[in-house]
């Protein structure tokens, strides 16, 4: 089985749309800059990728909300709907949902409604959705939702769903990675010997997908399978055999082998333990010479923690649109796992990309791998 | 919720339930008082090697994983006596990290991140609950966290039962918690629960190779905005009467229900049970049918932005009603 997908929007620190968060990312544009969303005083790391919308007063809450109603605004103007979503069933993937506006509640009494703290009721309000998911699955969310989305087409329960993501940098989170990190990363530089770690992103991203063959026209790509599992193993820290599994799920699911992919949306944190397993498994995986190509969008937008995996989706989808992929932003030195991997370096691809690999591997060893075809 | 059960009839089953819940031994607690057995204490419970570094959520998750798996037969004398590939982990949870994540902010304003626990970074995230399930019992399948409001525990058993019904598991773990904390409290201006329950859900067939006993059967989800129109969809009269009734709310209205069916409201004995709810109806549901009721369990829960049904066949339900 397979699923149409018909419609994209996204809102990123570089660019307003899915296109225009393109654009920047072919173009080498990333959106870093000095962290502005609390006072990093009490912070080592000092930088973020932020959309930068908070307004005169400080930051205020419910802004992952915002972007969220935003990206699935431009999702389903792409995809020709229109904005009644009573039948359509929506699944959010997320990492912290909305704890930065519970850390605004907590620390500066902001007012906050405790049925905001997940997305349906902003969901309802403004599309009328009936059926609506919050899935904290940790940076493999969205993908995971884009899997179970699929799923509830496959088993009859949805002709048409809509899958999202968004996370806001959360100022707890950016202290635990603080505290976490050995060393102190003012970029973020996935699979380039200068990685110093991870670096907070935000944003949302969302896609519309139905049933294969549902319409003739506008179709974006299709959805060949999205695998899913669990290490099992260490909290924080991604398992090799884990990450291999899910691959090989996906592939499975799809009935692809690796030399079948041309293109590989890589997790790239840009942290060493990231890094080095996933180019370590992607270097065994991919034996065909001369192998896919591979980028990693964190480079440009940060760590859009739940939202990552299906950015990395819908740039390949543009990817594929548009014959050109964005290069690792800021790689110049790969480290020694990556170095036979055909990552993009220094400017945009052109490449013809008829088959792509998404991989998304989120804290508590969750695993979520799409395959895309473009249509 | 029909619509589906034609072209996959995938029958799913509840094989086993497990609770920890302050002053409850058991899931048979939930409906009959002091059935004996010792009853669960915070204090105690939730001491262990196994549970350090871990947030109040995960802990108490932990404590209701293991009594579910051993009420399964899922768990032998050397630990998980399953294939972890095929078992996949759920968790419902609204207000699971909400401790961390106000402490952390507190902690960093005070003290700089250098005061932070160097362990506290996975419960940064709620998913954290359910990667800890998945590694303290060797569960490779998905792993998949709902923090979807009042319905969310419901929610989860649908989710669960979809990963079955998809082919991506043979059992599913699914569990609900919400803890007790200064962060909740204020926030909900309530007694939350501060449990966990936990439900194996698996397909029949796998449940049946096995030899398991099953203890009821998955009849059907629905999930909409008008409660009454969701309670009708559920409890379908052609199907069974009505032998229980679990509702979210104390004060429920009983749109085209029968007057006679058993009304029970956990929450009344319980506190708020959030994300927990219907994982702990599902454990009631079990107890129901394992003291002799019959007829259907519907379980509802009720938010500002949706309500949600599951509705359960008792396990001696005939095959041909049991979807």
């Amino acid at each position: 089985m397979t699923w149409d997908i018909i419609g994209l929007g996204a809102v990123s620190s570089v660019g307003a749309d899915a296109r225009a968060t393109y654009d920047a990312l072919c173009a080498g544009r990333d959106g870093r800059a000095p962290v502005r969303v609390f006072d990093p005083a009490f912070y080592q790391a000092r930088y973020a990728y932020e959309i930068d919308d908070r307004g005169p007063g400080g930051d205020r809450p419910l802004r992952a909300t915002g972007w969220l109603l935003t990206a699935v605004e431009q999702a389903l103007a792409d995809a020709g709907l229109d904005d009644d979503l009573s039948d359509v069933p929506v699944l959010v993937g997320t990492t912290l949902r909305e704890q930065r506006s519970v850390e605004l509640w907590w620390s500066e009494g902001a007012r906050l409604a405790t049925d905001e703290l997940h997305f349906g009721n902003a969901l309802r309000r403004r599309f009328n959705a009936r059926t609506s998911y919050t899935f904290a699955n940790a940076c493999a969310a969205s993908l995971y939702a884009l899997g179970m989305a699929a799923d509830l087409i496959c088993l009859g329960q949805a002709d048409t769903v809509v899958v999202a993501g968004t996370d806001s940098i959360a100022e707890s989170t950016f202290a635990a990675m603080d505290r976490a990190q050995t060393l102190v990363p003012d970029a973020a530089r996935p699979f380039d010997r200068g990685h110093k770690g991870m670096v907070m992103g935000e944003g949302a991203v969302a896609v519309v997908l139905t049933r294969a063959g549902a319409r003739r026209t506008g179709v974006a790509a299709r959805l060949r399978a999205v695998g899913l599992n669990c290490d099992a193993g260490h909290p924080t820290a991604p398992d090799p055999a884990g990450v291999e599994a899910g691959i090989r799920d996906a592939h499975q699911r799809a009935g692809v082998r690796p030399g079948d992919i041309d293109l590989v949306m890589l997790h790239g944190t840009g942290t060493a333990r990231n890094d080095e397993t996933e180019a370590a498994v992607m270097s065994r995986l991919f034996t065909d010479a001369p192998g896919p190509l591979m980028t990693a969008v964190k480079s440009g937008v940060g760590h859009t923690l739940g939202g990552s995996g299906l950015l990395s989706l819908v740039t390949a989808v543009l990817s594929m649109r548009h014959g050109a992929v964005p290069p690792v932003i800021g790689l110049t030195d790969p480290i020694e796992q990556a170095a036979e991997l055909r990552l993009v370096q220094g400017a945009a691809a052109p490449a013809r990309i008829a088959l792509a690999q998404v991989n998304a591997f989120g804290f508590g060893g969750i695993n979520a791998v799409a395959v895309v075809e473009k249509a | 919720m029909n619509s589906e059960s034609t072209a996959h009839p995938t029958s799913v089953v509840v094989t086993g339930a497990g609770l920890a819940v302050p002053g409850i031994a058991g899931p048979a607690d939930l409906l009959h008082r002091d059935r004996g057995g010792t009853p669960f204490d915070p204090e105690t419970g939730l001491k262990g090697r196994e549970l350090r570094h871990k947030d109040r959520a995960t802990r108490l998750a932990l404590r209701a994983v293991e009594p579910a798996l051993r009420d399964a037969g899922l768990y032998g004398p050397n630990g998980p006596d399953l294939d972890g590939a095929r078992a996949a982990t759920v968790v419902s949870s609204n207000t699971g990290n909400y401790d961390s994540v106000c402490a952390y902010v507190d902690t960093a304003a005070q003290h700089t991140s250098r005061a932070i626990s160097a362990t506290g970074l996975p419960q940064t995230s709620t998913s954290a609950i359910a990667g800890w399930i998945a590694a303290g019992y060797g569960l490779r399948g998905p792993a998949v966290t709902l923090c979807n409001g009042a319905t969310s525990g419901l929610d989860a058993l649908h989710w669960g039962r979809n990963l079955i019904a998809a082919g991506r598991a043979d059992t599913v773990v699914v569990t609900g918690v919400e803890p007790a904390n200064e962060v909740v409290a204020e926030l909900l201006g309530a007694d939350p629960v501060d449990g966990a329950a936990t439900i194996v859900l698996e397909s029949a067939a796998h449940a049946a190779g096995r030899g398991a006993r099953v203890r009821a059967r998955w009849r059907g989800y629905d999930r909409g905005h008008d409660h009454a129109e969701v309670l009708r969809a559920a409890a379908d009269p052609r199907a069974e009467p009505i032998g229980l009734w679990l509702s979210g709310a104390p004060r429920a209205d009983r749109p085209h229900l029968p007057e006679r069916a058993r009304l029970t409201c956990l929450a009344d004995r319980l506190g708020e049970c959030g994300g927990a709810l219907g994982v702990l109806q599902c454990a009631a549901t079990v107890a129901y049918y394992d003291d002799g009721g019959d007829g259907l369990v519907l379980a509802t829960a009720r938010g500002t932005d949706a309500s949600a049904a599951v509705a359960f066949l008792p396990p001696r339900a005939a095959a041909r009603t049991a979807l």
